[in-house]
């Protein structure tokens, strides 16, 4: 008994020592902790410094004036002026940037990030409020009848803005479907411009899971502020009706 | 007054001092364990400043002065510190859009991030500029090992692994990127070859734990934490089909878990996987305890304690 005592701790030194493979560490314990970045926390000045210029600019950009609205532009459903605005400037420049012809371009209602867009200069900055997501306007080939399930889905949801189509809400269902001046043909195939957003799935919009998108990565954002530029160097400015787009039968 | 006994084990333990010399420091490393500290993010997405004071959720929070001050805390306080990031450093403020990602990438130097992996919003402003803004401003390597970036601009400007020595230990860091099909633009991807993630962490982990001999192997994952597509591959589905990874530090999905969880790895090991949410509004801290052993006495079925921070 005595002498296992007495050997412990020589034999302890021993075994440490007389190790010749390296010896290896192994994890026993973890302990975690989630740290918020709060206001409170104390500020590294070194990086305030740092980030500044690079803030003045970007500042200095976003309070770039792109263009002039000539009437407060509103968020409405199932139809609005400041959603037709959006969709027409997404029909337009999808056409131009994709250099084909488009039938039907629109947006979800949720995807617009402003209630109203003021009368008067519009910044970049503004538009970002507008569009803060980095969503790409992109293009897809779609059949009548899964544009008429699309279609539904959007009645269901209160109407989203469009352009190039009219329709009415009966029933949560669209009825009345006029596309280029024709009735929405199922059999037909018709060129719309989406969101990445919508084309992946974004709002139940299931139906357009795998459907082929065309994408150059152009951001919906970008074709909203090149609208704009294009409409001032026309001398126009940022407007946009009540056309009764999409209306509710009852 | 010493009784016998220990009269005879003091004795021992000078004569041992004595014939064995240094090894009494090494009996000391025995003794004390070693201590690494993994400070982590995932999903930046360009938010240098913090949120704006807008009345939103999370107005007020983020940005980098603030993790900043905490990262230089942690430091000051640690010996061994390893600052990781699981990707999407792009994208998602106006810094982004006229900078293209530079001061993200600068202050990533700035506050010493060790590695990072890459996002699949980090291709977009283009493979050439991720390329340009790593060349030019990171001081730290971003990680991949299931991109094949040959003959694109992106090509020899990643690594797949990166090895640690941190005090005595040995830590291996490798990244593994999303599928972009359906995710990132032909256009921005280009003609990069995107491999089966599970099949390079496995080859990536077993190099770094057999021949690398790392004491404990992590990966930088921009899967996505768990989906319920069963067969799309997230973190959750690495863990449980690899072999030889003890972390992954997650993202993608934005997923704020509240604790690091637990899955049990093709073998049976402990996996840890940890992801913070988005825009550096957390900071997730691992503390990791490690002990020696020898090469036989590493218990493969040997069980990991996890446990909420205590005090700090």
């Amino acid at each position: 008994m005595k002498r296992f005592t007495i050997c412990t701790p020589l034999f302890l030194i021993l075994a440490i020592t007389g190790f010749h493979c390296k010896p290896s560490y192994q994890a026993q314990q973890l302990q975690y902790k989630n740290y918020r970045i709060a206001t409170a926390l104390p500020k590294d000045s070194s990086q305030v410094v740092f980030l500044q210029p690079y803030r003045d600019n970007v500042n200095k950009t976003m309070n770039e004036v792109v263009g002039m609205a000539e009437v407060s532009l509103e968020k409405k459903q199932p139809e609005g002026t400041l959603g037709n605005f959006m969709v027409d400037a997404f029909l337009t420049m999808a056409r131009e940037k994709y250099n084909t012809p488009v039938d039907v371009a629109f947006v979800n209602f949720g995807g617009i990030r402003l209630t109203q867009l003021p009368a008067g200069e519009v910044t970049v900055g503004k538009v970002f409020e507008l569009m803060p997501f980095d969503n790409v306007l992109l293009i897809q080939k779609i059949k009548g009848s899964v544009f008429q399930q699309l279609l539904d889905l959007v009645a269901e949801r209160g109407g989203w803005p469009m352009a190039g189509l009219t329709m009415q809400i009966k029933n949560k269902k669209a009825v009345n479907v006029m596309i280029g001046g024709k009735p929405l043909d199922p059999a037909a195939t018709y060129t719309i411009a989406n969101s990445d957003f919508i084309a992946n799935g974004g709002d139940n919009a299931d139906m357009l899971r795998g459907i082929p998108q065309i994408s150059s990565g152009y951001l919906m954002r970008d074709a909203i502020i090149d609208y704009i530029r294009k409409l001032k160097s026309q001398g126009k400015n940022i407007s946009a009706k009540l056309e009764n787009r999409v209306t509710n039968a009852e | 007054m010493l009784n016998r006994k220990s009269f005879i084990r003091q004795a021992a333990l000078s004569a041992g001092a004595i014939m064995a010399g240094p090894a009494l420091a090494e009996a000391a490393d025995y003794l004390n364990p070693v201590k690494l500290t993994i400070l982590h993010t995932n999903d930046t997405h360009s938010r240098l400043d913090p949120f704006p004071m807008d009345g939103g959720r999370n107005q007020g929070l983020g940005g980098i002065a603030a993790r900043s001050g905490l990262i230089k805390q942690v430091r000051a306080e640690e010996e061994h510190v390893l600052l990781l990031d699981a990707g999407d450093i792009f994208q998602g403020t106006p810094y982004f859009n006229i900078y293209k990602g530079e001061p993200e990438i600068k202050a990533m130097t700035n506050l010493g991030y060790d590695a990072c992996t890459i996002g699949n919003h980090d291709f977009d402003a283009g493979m050439e500029n991720l390329a340009t803004q790593l060349t030019q401003h990171a001081s730290f390597p971003m990680l991949v090992a299931n991109y094949d970036f040959t003959g694109t601009p992106m090509e020899g400007k990643t690594e797949p692994y990166k090895i640690f020595k941190k005090g005595r230990l040995k830590i291996g860091v490798f990244g593994v990127g999303i599928e972009g099909r359906g995710l990132i633009p032909d256009s921005l991807f280009g003609a990069t070859k995107y491999l089966d993630p599970v099949q390079k962490a496995n080859e990536t982990a077993a190099t770094l734990r057999r021949d690398k001999k790392c004491d404990m192997v992590i990966c930088l994952s921009h899967l996505g934490y768990q989906y319920k597509e069963s067969n799309k591959v997230s973190d959750e589905v690495l863990a449980k089909e690899t072999e030889n990874i003890d972390l992954i530090i997650g993202g993608h999905t934005h997923t704020f878990l509240d604790n690091p969880v637990e899955f049990k790895s093709k073998k049976g090991e402990q996996v840890i996987v940890n992801q913070v949410g988005f825009a550096g509004i957390i900071l997730g801290r691992l503390d990791f305890e490690f002990s020696k052993f020898s090469g036989k006495k590493l218990s493969k079925n040997h069980n990991l304690t996890v446990s909420p921070k205590t005090g700090g």
